[in-house]
């Protein structure tokens, strides 16, 4: 903690804090940035993100938005050619850019997880069941042996694993992928992080098994009071498990929003555009298309990122990038013409 | 010494082409049937790749050359020496062949070419082994190199064709006189360290421009 | 924008599937022999048919058997049994006993776009050349008018015309599954298997994919078999649906009444489990418990039992029949349908 404050002054503003609702994370204007042979890929280029404590939040785009590399650059673990050039990430309160190495190392498991997409790969091969999760418990929490099997199969429980006991012994490629999950959720959850990052955590599974993983985060997140970020494509997902939402788009944001009032309400024609072109299992109704492609990263638009495929595009769009503004209290967004558009939402 | 390693050149490269060639031809086709076809046809060709595969081949060839000195009186001609290489250098490239094949073959746009009607025929030769060209490629330009230093062997160890000469028969004349007139070996020796290091290099770089993704 | 056709555009059946039988052998291998240890069992007396220009739409998860289907009808797979009944020709027998120009003539009529674009393209032909294999294997076009058909079909998918001299891996997803639709396209096919067409590709690419597709099928009175776990979309483009669970088809019936109505608890279970990107929607959602059991050794009788809330013990030894006695022309297979209708 920086500076020093005399207890009484400590004292007044921890009361008066804990009276607001808790700012948990705090991403602004953060850049990363690949260095590829082939150019400068702006993964993410002056994003920002708030998540308050106990909030299920969503960050839905599509491929290249940068959703995924949020996530890495929170827990600092953006692979190479990849790093974070500009910005900061300030954790409860704490900016996450000054921190070492081994200061971020403390922080992730006990302080922030990640469950990741494709557990055949996020889990060690040769690793036992057992062994996944007591490796996290001995490093973070300093238990013996027996202490960290014993929490590792009441953390196997915690997750609706089937004969619990058995499964510890068990190798990643005797499982199936719902399974799978659960043990990487298991593993992220281990050291008890206030933070979750779900990175399209079911994208890889069956329908029913789907649907069995997110009711699973979502009683976790309700019993552990956890703040769970939760990364997707998919909008039914949004819909379903989040309160808050940003839209994400070429590694810049589009429109933030709490969910009911995005879905009903949108701002941003690229969120219009997305509610429209997926389909629903509740109804048919044609589909109505975005033309053209996800824009090259590394030669990005000029002015609004998103220009080139919006049917309300004008001249301004193309010279100037739009500011994240305000729209209310708990809406924003990144648009010029927002105030003159009339968009429709999904009821 | 200069000029009867430059001329030498000729027959090294020589050996190390033909033998390349027909090996790389053999082990192609029967690597490809053998990853292609189910049943009898593939097993036998599997079984027959994997005999010769671990017979060695240098000491056949020295054996074959003791014998051959033997009945007839003379050293293994040049030629004598790339058929007995070709002969039985084609097993390394008949399985990676195989295994490429194995797992092209079930790719979607093999299946899709059979479900446009493509025969058997035209599925392995257009579609399935141009796909496996890269790391054949490499491999049989590694070999240009790996023939040529088994005649080197062969060649210095008295065993090849006293007539024709060859980088392995100038080190082996020199051998004697190592001590006093070095340079003799000097020659054929760079030369042969340089022609293994430029096929190599060669290996690479062909790989990589046969490859159209990087094709700009 | 694209309207999806109704029940009363299509026209009589033109691919019949009955009692369609696929298993893989299962087998140990030791030094000198192979022994067979048993038998996936990928398709299970699998029975559809499909008329002109309708969409069927195939769902289920992963082992259920819907991609072997596809590959089955196309004869790309041997079926164990069974028959397959195309424009009237016997399929099976063609391709076993049958003259060189008839299967020609099949492979014509039939075409599939396959799952992945990235592997469906080979990476070292050009977009013309994977586009003119088809003129070059029926030899239907004289070589003269190639050029002109190959711009014709990249047009038809709206792509440009000097994308024909680029390679696979210049384009996007969205783009290669269209160069895959063109190529499937080139012989003029009457039915297509898409499988899992647009799986692989962004949310904002699936739709233009899937418009495509509607408009391709009313312009060309195509017929589809749409094969895809993801409900949604096989919504959007099916008029009737096939649900099917490890190898079987548990139920068949129009696209709105699977949705709306489904009678097998598998099927409710599967619509139940599909988020749905509506803030309102305050459906209850059905969690199965347990795994999709493996197709080597599937439960007796009725295969969906050990996970199905409403098992009794009639589910357990009496293997369901495939009927539509409770809804005309909406065929189940469950002991207990009669409680939902």
């Amino acid at each position: 903690m920086t500076g020093y404050q005399t207890p009484s002054t400590r004292d007044s503003v921890n009361e008066w804090a804990r009276r607001l609702p808790e700012k948990l994370l705090e991403v602004s204007n953060l850049r990363t940035y690949f260095f590829t042979e082939a150019g400068v890929v702006k993964a993410l280029d002056g994003m920002s993100l708030e998540v308050n404590k106990g909030q299920a939040v969503g960050l839905v785009g599509e491929s290249g938005s940068g959703k995924s590399v949020t996530a890495q650059s929170v827990l600092r673990i953006v692979p190479r050619p990849g790093r974070i050039v500009d910005g900061s990430i300030r954790f409860e309160g704490e900016e996450l850019l000054a921190k070492s190495d081994d200061e971020m190392r403390k922080l992730r498991g006990p302080k922030m997880a990640i469950v990741f997409q494709d557990p055949t790969t996020s889990l060690n091969p040769v690793f036992t069941v057992e062994r996944q999760l007591t490796d996290i418990l001995t490093l973070h929490r300093d238990l013996t042996k027996e202490a960290a099997s014993k929490r590792a199969l009441s953390l196997l429980e915690h997750v609706g694993i089937q004969e619990p006991e058995k499964r510890l012994k068990t190798y990643p490629h005797e499982l199936s992928g719902g399974m799978k999950q659960r043990i990487a959720i298991a593993r992220a959850l281990s050291c008890e992080p206030t933070l979750l990052f779900a990175d399209e955590p079911t994208t890889n599974l069956d329908v029913t098994i789907q649907a069995q993983v997110l009711e699973l985060l979502k009683q976790l997140q309700k019993e552990l009071n956890m703040t769970m970020v939760m990364i997707t494509h998919d909008m039914g997902i949004i819909a379903d498990m989040t309160e808050r939402v940003t839209v994400l788009y070429a590694g810049k944001v589009m429109e933030v929003a709490d969910t009911s009032t995005l879905f009903k309400s949108p701002k941003h024609p690229y969120t219009e555009a997305l509610l429209k072109a997926v389909p629903s299992v509740k109804q048919t109704r044609a589909l109505e298309v975005i033309p053209g492609n996800i824009p090259n990263l590394i030669e990005p638009p000029s002015g609004c990122v998103f220009h080139p495929r919006c049917k309300f595009a004008k001249d301004i769009c193309m010279k100037q990038e739009p500011p994240l503004e305000k729209v209310d209290e708990r809406h924003y967004v990144a648009c010029h013409l927002w105030r003159e558009l009339k968009l429709e939402g999904r009821g | 010494m200069f000029s009867e390693t430059v001329d030498s050149t000729r027959n090294d490269l020589y050996v190390g082409l033909a033998a390349t060639l027909i090996t790389t031809l053999l082990g192609v086709v029967v690597g490809a049937l053998a990853g292609y076809f189910k049943g009898v046809v593939s097993d036998v060709l599997l079984g027959v790749t994997q005999v010769f595969f671990v017979i060695p081949v240098l000491l056949l060839i020295l054996l074959f050359a003791r014998v051959f000195q033997a009945l007839v009186f003379k050293g293994l001609g040049l030629t004598l020496i790339v058929l007995i290489l070709a002969f039985f250098g084609w097993s390394g490239i008949a399985f990676i062949v195989r295994g490429e094949t194995f797992k092209l073959k079930e790719m979607e746009f093999v299946q899709a070419a059979r479900s446009l009607g493509a025969g058997s025929y035209r599925l392995l030769f257009r579609h399935i082994v141009p796909n496996i060209l890269s790391p054949v490629i490499v491999i049989s330009t590694l070999n240009i190199a790996g023939f040529i230093l088994t005649e080197v062997v062969v060649s210095f160890l008295g065993f090849g064709d006293p007539n024709t000469s060859t980088w392995g028969l100038l080190l082996n004349e020199g051998f004697p006189f190592v001590r006093t007139a070095w340079w003799v070996s000097l020659f054929p020796g760079l030369a042969v360290v340089f022609c293994v290091l430029g096929f190599n290099l060669m290996g690479d770089g062909l790989s990589d421009a046969l490859n159209p993704r990087l094709r700009e | 924008m694209a309207e999806m056709q109704t029940t009363e555009d299509t026209g009589p059946p033109i691919l019949e599937v009955n009692s369609l039988v696929k298993y893989f052998d299962v087998v140990e291998r030791g030094i000198f022999q192979k022994k067979k240890v048993g038998d996936v069992h990928a398709i299970d007396n699998v029975s559809f048919h499909i008329s002109g220009g309708e969409t069927l739409g195939l769902v289920g998860e992963s082992g259920c058997g819907k991609t072997t289907t596809g590959k089955v009808i196309l004869y790309l797979e041997e079926p164990t049994s069974g028959s397959i009944s195309f424009e009237g020709m016997n399929v099976v027998e063609t391709f076993e006993n049958g003259q060189q120009s008839d299967r020609k003539v099949l492979r014509r009529r039939m075409q599939m776009v396959f799952q992945n674009p990235y592997n469906s393209l080979d990476p070292r032909m050009t977009v013309y050349d994977i586009i003119s294999e088809a003129f070059t294997i029926h030899k239907n076009i004289p070589k003269s008018q190639w050029t002109d058909r190959v711009y014709e079909l990249l047009r038809m998918v709206n792509l440009e015309e000097y994308h024909a001299e680029r390679y696979p891996h210049e384009f996007s997803g969205g783009q290669r599954q269209r160069i895959a639709i063109a190529r499937a396209l080139a012989v003029d096919p009457k039915f297509v298997i898409l499988d899992e067409p647009v799986s692989s590709l962004d949310v904002s690419i699936r739709a233009q994919i899937l418009n495509l597709l509607i408009d391709l099928q009313r312009e060309k009175h195509l017929s589809y078999l749409y094969i895809s776990h993801d409900l949604s979309s096989v919504r959007q483009i099916s008029q009737r649906v096939a649900v099917m669970y490890l190898g079987e088809v548990v139920e068949l019936a129009r696209a709105d009444q699977i949705f709306d109505k489904p009678l097998h608890p598998y099927t409710q279970a599967l619509i139940s489990a599909v988020p749905v990107p509506d803030v309102d929607h305050k459906g209850t959602r059905i969690i199965l418990p347990g795994e999709v059991p493996s197709p080597i050794n599937p439960p007796q009788a009725c295969r969906f039992h050990p996970r199905c809330p409403y098992a009794t013990d009639i589910c357990k030894q009496v293997a369901p029949k495939f009927e539509d006695k409770l809804v005309d022309g909406h065929f189940v297979a469950c002991h207990h349908a009669d409680k939902f209708v």
